[in-house]
């Protein structure tokens, strides 16, 4: 393995440069994407759906431990032909299209440039202004496939795949330090390019299935058949049994 | 209460998890993770490892990491962990990348320059 | 307290981290002004990282925060006795204490309601 001694001044000028720069850029996206996202209005109505389809899966999932009375009560609010929730409230059918839909659209946007964008700007900055020599030498051997690749401004034949240009050690970079942001910022970060889900969070729904209706007409039919199988009905039992086995 | 009911499929009785404390330690064990993935690094970096060393030092970082919640959490780890087996493998991958880019880092700032 | 102990290893484990690679780039420049191989470093420099990585692991660990005990009926064991009987969702706020407020209407009786209709 050859010995090549490298400048001093790029240590200097470019590869500490190059990581404090996506450090950093990580950290304003993160800041920016928390300002962009923070005007989003809920619905009212919106809300209460989304909180009546909570209620009526956690009786389907959690209706064992009732009594069948209160089970059935619960289900008559639900599914009952003139008065239940499901089939009384109307909703206009809303067909939410995403090209057309000015709200999913600004936000699948917004998405985008915050997370995209900069990455590719600053990976062709960088591309520019640091090409045509190398940067670091990765400590770990490298197949011959990857050199056209990592070193992209030198053209050595002989020149061993493990030496790489400035591009792929930012592209190192960002991969290596999302994991970082998470020490950094917290939890929920948005640095981070891979996204959470946060829609699941905390029951507070925000987007609603596009079709009231068809999730409504889904929830009452799985109420429907929903069999009521009481999980309580030896607890006396099965209590008794335990203390006696234990004091035994 | 947030408590959510796993049920363990040949104990004859489930065991309730309180969720808040499971995604409290699950925060905690993240969080040494990657900073154990970041100094570990560091060090191969300090120490010259190239290829093959540089990994088997990573496995060796991972397994001490573990050893030390294993310590931490003292004789009675069902208490804190779920399963052992879970924190030495979970996360291996993610914190790979950090551990290679602080290898390549350091390695370059001491002995390549 | 606890845990100003294990900071204080975290930093000397960073400062000492720190000193290795230091002197691990100043051997490695030796080595190349007197055109000697570099086959490994010294065995001082190399336990000295190896020490401080544990040092500064074993910090962090501590430093992080408590684990948690993972069963749902540990934390119930920790209550007291005085405060168990207070749970937010049970409060009742439409009691007599309404009585003593400065703009108090009386709410209307039965007969009343009956000669309004």
């Amino acid at each position: 393995m050859t010995e090549l001694l490298l400048d001093p001044n790029i240590r200097v000028w470019v590869f500490l440069p190059i990581v404090i720069i996506t450090f950093l850029v990580g950290i304003v996206r993160h800041y920016i994407s928390i300002i962009l996202s923070s005007q989003k209005k809920i619905e009212l109505l919106q809300v209460q759906d989304s909180q009546v389809m909570i209620r009526a899966r956690l009786l389907r999932e959690n209706g064992k431990y009732l009594p069948r009375q209160s089970f059935a009560m619960r289900r008559y609010w639900f599914n009952n032909e003139d008065t239940g929730y499901f089939k009384v409230q109307k909703r206009a059918a809303a067909s939410q299209n995403p090209m057309t839909d000015p709200g999913m659209m600004t936000d699948m946007l917004k998405g985008n440039v915050t997370n995209v964008l900069p990455m590719i700007v600053i990976g062709g900055w960088i591309n520019w202004m640091f090409s045509g020599f190398l940067t670091t030498k990765v400590p770990f051997p490298l197949t011959l496939r990857f050199k056209p690749m990592l070193q992209r401004g030198v053209e050595l034949a002989y020149l061993d795949a493990s030496w790489v240009s400035s591009a792929s050690w930012y592209f190192l970079n960002v991969f290596g330090l999302r994991t970082i942001y998470t020490l950094v910022l917290g939890e929920n970060n948005a640095a981070d390019q891979s996204k959470v889900m946060q829609e699941q969070m905390s029951g507070a729904a925000m987007a609603m299935p596009p079709d009231p209706k068809a999730a409504f007409k889904a929830e009452w039919e799985a109420l429907e058949i929903t069999e009521h199988r009481w999980s309580l009905a030896n607890v006396e039992s099965d209590l008794l049994a335990t203390d006696s086995s234990n004091s035994l | 209460m947030s408590a959510i009911v796993k049920s363990k499929d040949n104990k004859p009785e489930p065991i309730a998890y309180s969720d808040a404390a499971l995604r409290n330690n699950a925060a905690v064990v993240e969080y040494c993770r990657t900073s154990m993935a970041a100094l570990s690094g560091s060090t191969a970096g300090v120490l010259g490892l190239t290829g093959l060393y540089g990994f088997a030092f990573y496995v060796f970082a991972v397994v001490i990491l573990w050893l030390m919640f294993m310590i931490k959490a003292g004789s009675n780890w069902n208490k804190y962990y779920k399963s052992r087996q879970s924190l030495l493998t979970s996360g291996f991958f993610g914190a790979l990348f950090t551990y290679v880019l602080f290898w390549t880092f350091i390695y370059g700032m001491v002995h390549v320059y | 307290m606890d845990s100003s102990i294990h900071r204080i290893i975290v930093l000397v484990g960073f400062i000492s981290l720190f000193h290795s690679a230091f002197s691990a780039a100043q051997h490695r420049t030796y080595l190349r002004i007197t055109s000697q191989e570099f086959t490994t470093l010294p065995l001082d420099i190399v336990l000295q990282a190896v020490l401080s990585l544990f040092a500064v692991m074993w910090g962090v660990l501590n430093v992080a925060g408590n684990l948690r005990e993972i069963p749902a009926a540990a934390e119930l064991n920790n209550t007291k006795w005085e405060t168990q009987r207070n749970l937010p969702s049970f409060y009742i706020f439409n009691h007599r204490g309404r009585a003593l407020a400065c703009n108090y209407v009386p709410s209307p009786s039965k007969s009343d309601l009956d000669n309004l209709e």
